[in-house]
């Protein structure tokens, strides 16, 4: 009984353990992928000392601002819909997607009219995206901490 | 009938045209995808219409040429048929569609068709700007038979207020629907 006890013990100290080596793997590998990203957007601009495309780390950065203001505008504990149906909500997505597509169309745009080199455009969709991707992950995985009440 | 009896809806004015949607499993996240897709399909048109005109902007002979002067810019122009799109989506996404509806059974007959009417001028301010872009293109650069890279002002024109209006029609949809798999325009 006792050994029993002992076992259920170590076994979920062991999965605690192995949840927080996990999540603080997470968090670093996460901010390993940000700074590869951030460094690559720096690079794209100072390889050819061009700074237009640093406008993109700016536009990554804030692309997920609109969905986080605007997510505590929904469903309150006295609307009967469940954050479907919502006008603000639905604003902030709006937005969101229009900030991504731009920080995606940006570089494009200015390695069309030759204002950046090709390989500066390259590089910062690159870094745009790790930062992006990063944002979304981090978002995805410590999610489940606030969402207890819903 | 050879249809089976639940995928029949006698209400139902158009059938799902895309029925491959329903196996993606969008029914909860119908509206979050649609407003998604409208966002980026409004981001992708505007940043069409800037392409060209930055393009314009910094517009020069290809290299190995002499110089030559640019026949034709972006001028302001250009810009007046994605101007009517804007304020066509503007006016459209400020109406109440339950009012539109006018099945709802709050407000008088007078508001429904004031909302109706402000939706006709909606979606004529839109269909303004897209004919308007088309006549740009044809007027501006096709019948002067300018070389392709300039035409291309004319295209990222018309594909600007293409953009814009499918975000439009996107946006009613996904906002519009009432959580079940219909695709039906119920104005």
């Amino acid at each position: 009984m006792a050994a029993g006890l002992k076992s259920t013990s170590f076994v979920t100290f062991l999965a605690s353990y192995s949840l927080h080596v996990n999540v603080s793997l997470a968090v670093i590998l996460l901010s390993f992928v940000l700074a590869v990203g951030f460094l690559m957007i720096i690079l794209s601009c100072a390889l050819w000392s061009n700074w237009l495309p640093l406008l993109v780390a700016l536009t990554f950065v804030i692309a997920p601002l609109p969905n986080a203001l605007f997510s505590h505008c929904g469903a309150d504990d006295f609307s009967t819909d469940y954050g479907e149906g919502s006008s603000p909500i639905d604003l902030g997505r709006f937005i969101t997607a229009f900030i991504v597509t731009t920080g995606f169309s940006l570089p494009l745009v200015l390695a069309h009219s030759e204002i950046i080199t090709s390989g500066a455009s390259v590089m910062s969709l690159i870094g745009g995206g790790l930062v992006y991707g990063t944002i979304l992950a981090y978002a995805a995985a410590f999610r489940q901490e606030d969402s207890e009440f819903e | 009938m050879s249809l089976p009896r639940s995928d029949y809806d006698p209400r139902r004015v158009c059938l799902n045209p895309f029925p491959f949607l329903e196996k993606l499993n969008l029914g909860k996240h119908r509206r979050t995808f649609g407003v998604y897709l409208a966002g980026g399909l409004f981001s992708l048109g505007i940043w069409t219409f800037l392409d060209a005109a930055i393009l314009s902007a910094h517009a020069h002979s290809p290299a190995g040429e002499a110089d030559y002067p640019v026949p034709v810019h972006v001028a302001f122009a250009d810009w007046v048929p994605g101007l009517c799109s804007l304020l066509g989506i503007l006016v459209i996404n400020l109406i109440d569609k339950d009012r539109v509806r006018g099945d709802e059974g709050f407000g008088d007959s007078s508001a429904v068709w004031r909302a109706r009417l402000f939706l006709f001028v909606g979606f004529a301010l839109m269909a303004g700007g897209l004919a308007g872009s088309v006549a740009l293109l044809v007027l501006k650069y096709v019948i002067p038979a300018y070389p392709d890279q300039f035409q291309y002002y004319g295209y990222a024109n018309v594909a600007q207020n293409v953009c814009l209006m499918l975000s439009a029609i996107v946006l009613w949809i996904a906002q519009s629907g009432s959580g079940e798999y219909e695709y039906n325009l119920s104005i």
